[in-house]
């Protein structure tokens, strides 16, 4: 066991982690922030996203010990049910979610773009969210949903 | 260069498993006396949001708004098998068995108002915004619940168990007749490409799908299907391939299988043309897979407008197309 400190979520914490655990199960067992998703694995959908100091990463690649000392943000620190992020907000109000399980990584990755842009274009949004693969929406509602955001975060 | 053309794809699909195989949806219901009602169901809502159709169907039927139904769904230990989520059937199939089984609690429950009321039909009796009470009399109406409570204290219960069975017949095999499907889909859309003919490269601008849905219950689903169609139809024509060798995939990963990104896909206009199904509840019929079928015809379409060469095998990748147009410059120079 190896300990290391991180923020999560605004919370500090001191954790044993194994040498090979990888960030997402540190998240999802040790903390129980289930909301951070695993799909593929490894490195391809970004179910797993996470912001940490900043980028997003997939948390299946972030070996638990590299994330010491970092800042991190998972879906559970995004807003809540009654005060949504505005990302949340226009995700329901669009209807950009089907099945659910890329929408944790959507907003995160959506977040963290509007957090350092606020102006994006749609090809800057597109870029930005290209590192989450979503196989029921046809991003279309996303998309829009992230403009709309944008949009809103203006005003 | 960059070449842009369109393409235009139809389809006609027949939704349900079809040619005769039996093809039954089934469902609990339960008017309760706080004013809501469960439905219990097999069919497992995979995200297309079959759960939310099942609602606003009991809750139509009922008088209600779709948050005070409660609907339990694909758990084998408590809910009646209503078949696979596959062949675009719960919307329809399920959707119908649903609406028997709420019509069914529905009418004794109606039975039962009518004596109260002292009406002498039940047909007198209408379900209206959480109200149960005599047509035409606003005078002779109470909440929903207050109903199903009084029942309730002498002994009575509003359950129901119904199951729908579609329409399907085999084909005989050897003259063709038959009724295999029903209700069939319709879907025509249209895509505008830009083929690079230096990399063979193709990038689809925009989509325009309009589909025929029956009755749209959940119009902003029905965007999302027919977006995730498309979606799903762009990586059909040009970057999905299964490889297989000796029985085993050889690129069961999403970084060998490839699948469109939010930076693959155009604008999509999804319209969606009403034809209200007869047999339908509430006039609905499936989309789910019609959704992605003329996509894949209307680009391979688009790029022969574009430039010229027809691609017969999926998907069409930079590497058939150069080949393509190297045969087809080859076979001008002789």
């Amino acid at each position: 066991m190896i300990e290391i400190k991180l923020v999560v979520n605004n919370k500090p914490y001191t954790l044993g982690v194994e040498p090979s655990e990888r960030l997402i199960d540190a998240l999802r067992n040790r903390l129980g922030l289930l909301g951070t998703k695993e799909g593929c694995g490894e490195g391809e959908c970004g179910a797993c996203t996470v912001i940490m100091d900043g980028k997003t990463v997939n948390s299946c690649l972030v070996l638990a010990v590299q994330a010491n000392g970092s800042v991190i943000t998972s879906i559970e620190g995004v807003g809540n049910r009654r005060s949504p992020h505005p990302v949340q907000k226009a995700f329901v109000e669009v209807g950009a979610v089907q099945c659910g399980f890329c929408t944790p990584g959507m907003v995160l990755s959506a977040k963290n773009l509007l957090d350092k842009n606020s102006k994006p274009s749609n090809e800057e949004i597109g870029i930005a969210m290209s590192g989450n693969l979503c196989r029921c929406t046809g991003y279309d509602k996303i998309l829009r949903a992230v403009k709309i955001a944008a949009e809103e975060g203006k005003e | 260069m960059k070449k842009r053309g369109i393409g235009l794809g139809c389809s006609w699909y027949g939704t349900g498993y079809g040619n005769g195989f039996p093809d039954v949806s089934s469902a609990f219901v339960e008017i309760h006396d706080d004013g809501s009602a469960t439905v219990l169901t097999g069919a497992v809502d995979v995200g297309q949001g079959s759960n939310s159709i099942f609602a606003q169907i009991a809750a139509e039927e009922l008088g209600l708004e779709s948050q005070d139904i409660c609907v339990y769904s694909g758990d084998t230990d408590a809910t009646p098998d209503s078949g696979t989520t596959a062949a675009t059937r719960q919307t329809y199939n399920t959707g119908n068995a649903v609406l028997k089984a709420v019509r069914q609690a529905k009418s004794s429950l109606l039975d039962y108002a009518a004596h109260e009321f002292s009406c002498p039909t039940s047909e007198g009796i209408e379900l209206k915004a959480g109200y149960i009470g005599v047509k035409g009399d606003s005078s002779r109406r109470m909440p929903l619940a207050d109903m199903v409570f009084q029942a309730r204290l002498k002994g009575e219960r509003f359950i129901s168990a119904e199951s729908s069975t579609a329409r399907s017949t085999p084909v005989d095999p050897e003259t063709g007749q038959g009724a295999p499907y029903w209700p069939y889909a319709f879907g025509c859309q249209m895509a505008e490409v830009e083929v690079n003919t230096e990399t063979g490269m193709v990038r689809v601008l925009k989509v325009v799908a309009v589909h025929d849905v029956g009755k749209a219950l959940n119009p902003t689903q029905v965007e999302g299907q027919i977006a995730g169609g498309v979606t799903q139809g762009i990586g059909f024509a040009l970057l999905e391939e299964l490889e297989l060798k000796e029985g085993k995939i050889n690129n069961p990963a999403l970084s060998s299988y490839l699948i469109p990104t939010a930076l693959d896909v155009p604008s999509i206009e999804a319209l969606f043309v009403e034809d209200a199904e007869c047999t339908g509840p509430f006039g609905a019929k499936g989309l789910g897979e019609p959704a992605m079928l003329p996509t894949v015809a209307a680009i391979i379409n688009a790029i022969d407008d574009a430039v010229g060469v027809r691609i017969t095998s999926l998907p069409a990748t930079p590497e058939k197309i150069l080949q393509a147009l190297a045969e087809k410059k080859e076979g001008l120079g002789e």
